[in-house]
């Protein structure tokens, strides 16, 4: 009956907490997408140091277990050039060619490599740096380091950007969506003011009279989830597969977790909850005189 | 029943109530007169909660309208029954659903709503009348409704403020008849008007209230201003 009565004004706070749900989501959608690019990004950096052939294995070994006593360092992981040659002929046993020409050869071309992975991304270039300056550089035929710094200071920055562009967005929205719940709730008290003062007259107890006002408020917040949640799903499982393989090429590809969905809804629901009870609370603390 | 000691009532600087002091008796029926603006409607007010009182206190059997906590006021009201001049029924909701509206504001069942307000619409005089609409009815059976539903939590105190202001002569006496009816039954009625003709055919106690103080007290009196 309330609901038909205001249509224009239920459906503009269906809309705006509407809005506000999807800014909330797609801020939410961007910051797992862009997050999880920056973790697998950061799982595929190392640095490689590729020892002489003629370094023996024991003292590569020593060379490891001093580098693991540097706080910086996570993992140094040991591999013989015979494992080298042992990864690459199964990777490419399938190419006749690659495996026939290997066999030519009379040395392994594989040096032993030592493969440091640092706790934080930041500690790469001083770790790379140290390697350099050495007291066993000598030992060292090549190291070999990417630097994928850049791009992952990218994708942080766009992390940021994210979080203070999207915060702010939201509690512009929030507002906005507290102020037009509000005034539905408002109009909605008033066109029921006969009601209500009978109901006060009657004995009705405070929750029993504001109940209906608050209900309304929830509908709208729970139409608004609905809708929002059916615009995001194909965002999800669709769109951020391709946004993840675009920005990271070659790196794990993000599928779409449903338990990451859900908890969105889930996050959305409680969201809207809290927006439409703060706003019809705010209403008929104004407007219903009990 | 009711006791007012020193009931002073403000509306901005404007005196509203002055000193009041009045006992009601449980079981009586008291026509408070007086023109309009004179306080009656205040005193009814105070009552039922509806506004708070500056000075003095108000008794209502034991309990202090004073002290009273607001998440209380509901269950109070469910002990006094209210009629207003403006009746207050609701428009879209027959008779019978106008009386089974206030049950349902209280948590009576289903059950407990279709026994008692056949009763209830039996006692007012409007069985015939149960599932029409108030502008289906007559201003005198509205009233008689807004009575029923006032009824419907069996009160022990029944406020009436102008119930037939708007009624004419007929319909104002059977409104008065059936007040009185009910107060036979063991409701305390407190009746405000200035409908002199009406006063004075109750022969009841009789308070005539002027500028927010009690004038006269008179025990089966006469409307005498």
């Amino acid at each position: 009956m309330n609901l038909r009565r205001n249509i224009w004004l239920a459906a503009a706070s269906t809309l705006i907490m509407t809005i506000t749900l999807i800014i909330l989501s797609v801020m939410t959608l961007l910051f797992i997408i862009t997050s999880y690019s920056v973790q697998s990004i950061q799982e595929r950096v190392d640095i490689s140091t590729y020892f002489k052939s003629d370094v023996s294995e024991a003292r590569i070994l020593v060379i490891r277990d001093e580098l693991q006593g540097d706080s910086r360092i996570a993992s140094v992981n040991y591999v013989s050039s015979a494992e080298a040659r042992q990864n690459f002929e199964e990777n490419n046993r399938d190419d006749q060619l690659i495996i026939d020409s290997l066999n030519e050869l009379t040395d392994n071309p594989f040096p032993s490599t030592l493969q440091i992975k640092a706790n934080n991304l930041e500690d790469y270039p001083a770790i790379a740096n140290m390697l350099e300056e050495s007291s066993y550089r000598d030992l060292i035929q090549e190291i070999n380091f990417e630097d994928n710094r850049i791009i992952i200071e990218r994708l942080n920055s766009l992390l940021t950007f994210i979080i203070t562009f999207g915060l702010i967005l939201m509690v512009v929205f929030c507002l906005i969506a507290i102020l037009v719940i509000f005034n539905t709730i408002a109009l909605t008290i008033y066109n029921r003011r006969e009601e209500v003062e009978i109901m006060r007259l009657v004995g009705a107890t405070n929750w029993y009279i504001r109940g209906p006002f608050l209900v309304e408020a929830l509908t709208y917040s729970v139409i608004a989830a609905i809708i929002t949640s059916a615009l995001i799903l194909p965002i999800y499982f669709q769109m951020l597969p391709k946004i993840s393989n675009y920005l990271t090429p070659g790196a794990n590809i993000f599928s779409g977790d449903i338990k990451i969905f859900l908890g969105v809804i889930v996050v959305q629901l409680i969201i809207a909850f809290i927006l439409s009870a703060i706003s019809s609370l705010l209403a008929m603390r104004k407007y219903l005189r009990i | 029943m009711i006791e007012f000691k020193k009931v002073t009532k403000y509306y901005n600087n404007h005196k509203a109530l002055n000193n009041i002091n009045l006992h009601v008796k449980q079981g009586e029926f008291i026509s408070l007169v007086g023109m309009s603006g004179a306080g009656k409607s205040t005193m009814l007010k105070l009552l039922v909660g509806e506004e708070q009182l500056d000075d003095g206190s108000i008794l209502i059997d034991d309990i202090d309208m004073t002290k009273i906590r607001k998440s209380d006021l509901p269950y109070l009201r469910r002990k006094i029954g209210v009629v207003f001049q403006d009746i207050k029924l609701l428009p879209k909701r027959t008779a019978f659903e106008n009386v089974a509206f206030a049950m349902e504001v209280s948590g009576h069942t289903k059950e407990q709503i279709n026994k008692d307000v056949p009763r209830i619409l039996e006692l007012v005089g409007l069985t015939h009348k149960t599932h029409n609409f108030p502008h289906e009815m007559s201003g005198g059976e509205k009233q008689r409704v807004a009575i029923a539903r006032s009824l419907a939590h069996r009160p022990v105190l029944l406020l009436a403020d102008e119930p037939t202001g708007n009624l004419d002569e007929i319909n104002a006496a059977e409104v008065i008849d059936l007040l009185l009816k009910i107060n036979e039954l063991g409701t305390t009625v407190l009746l405000a008007t200035h409908a002199s003709d009406l006063v004075n055919k109750i022969k009841k106690r009789v308070i005539t209230i002027e500028g927010g103080q009690i004038t006269m007290e008179q025990e089966k009196g006469k409307y005498k201003l």
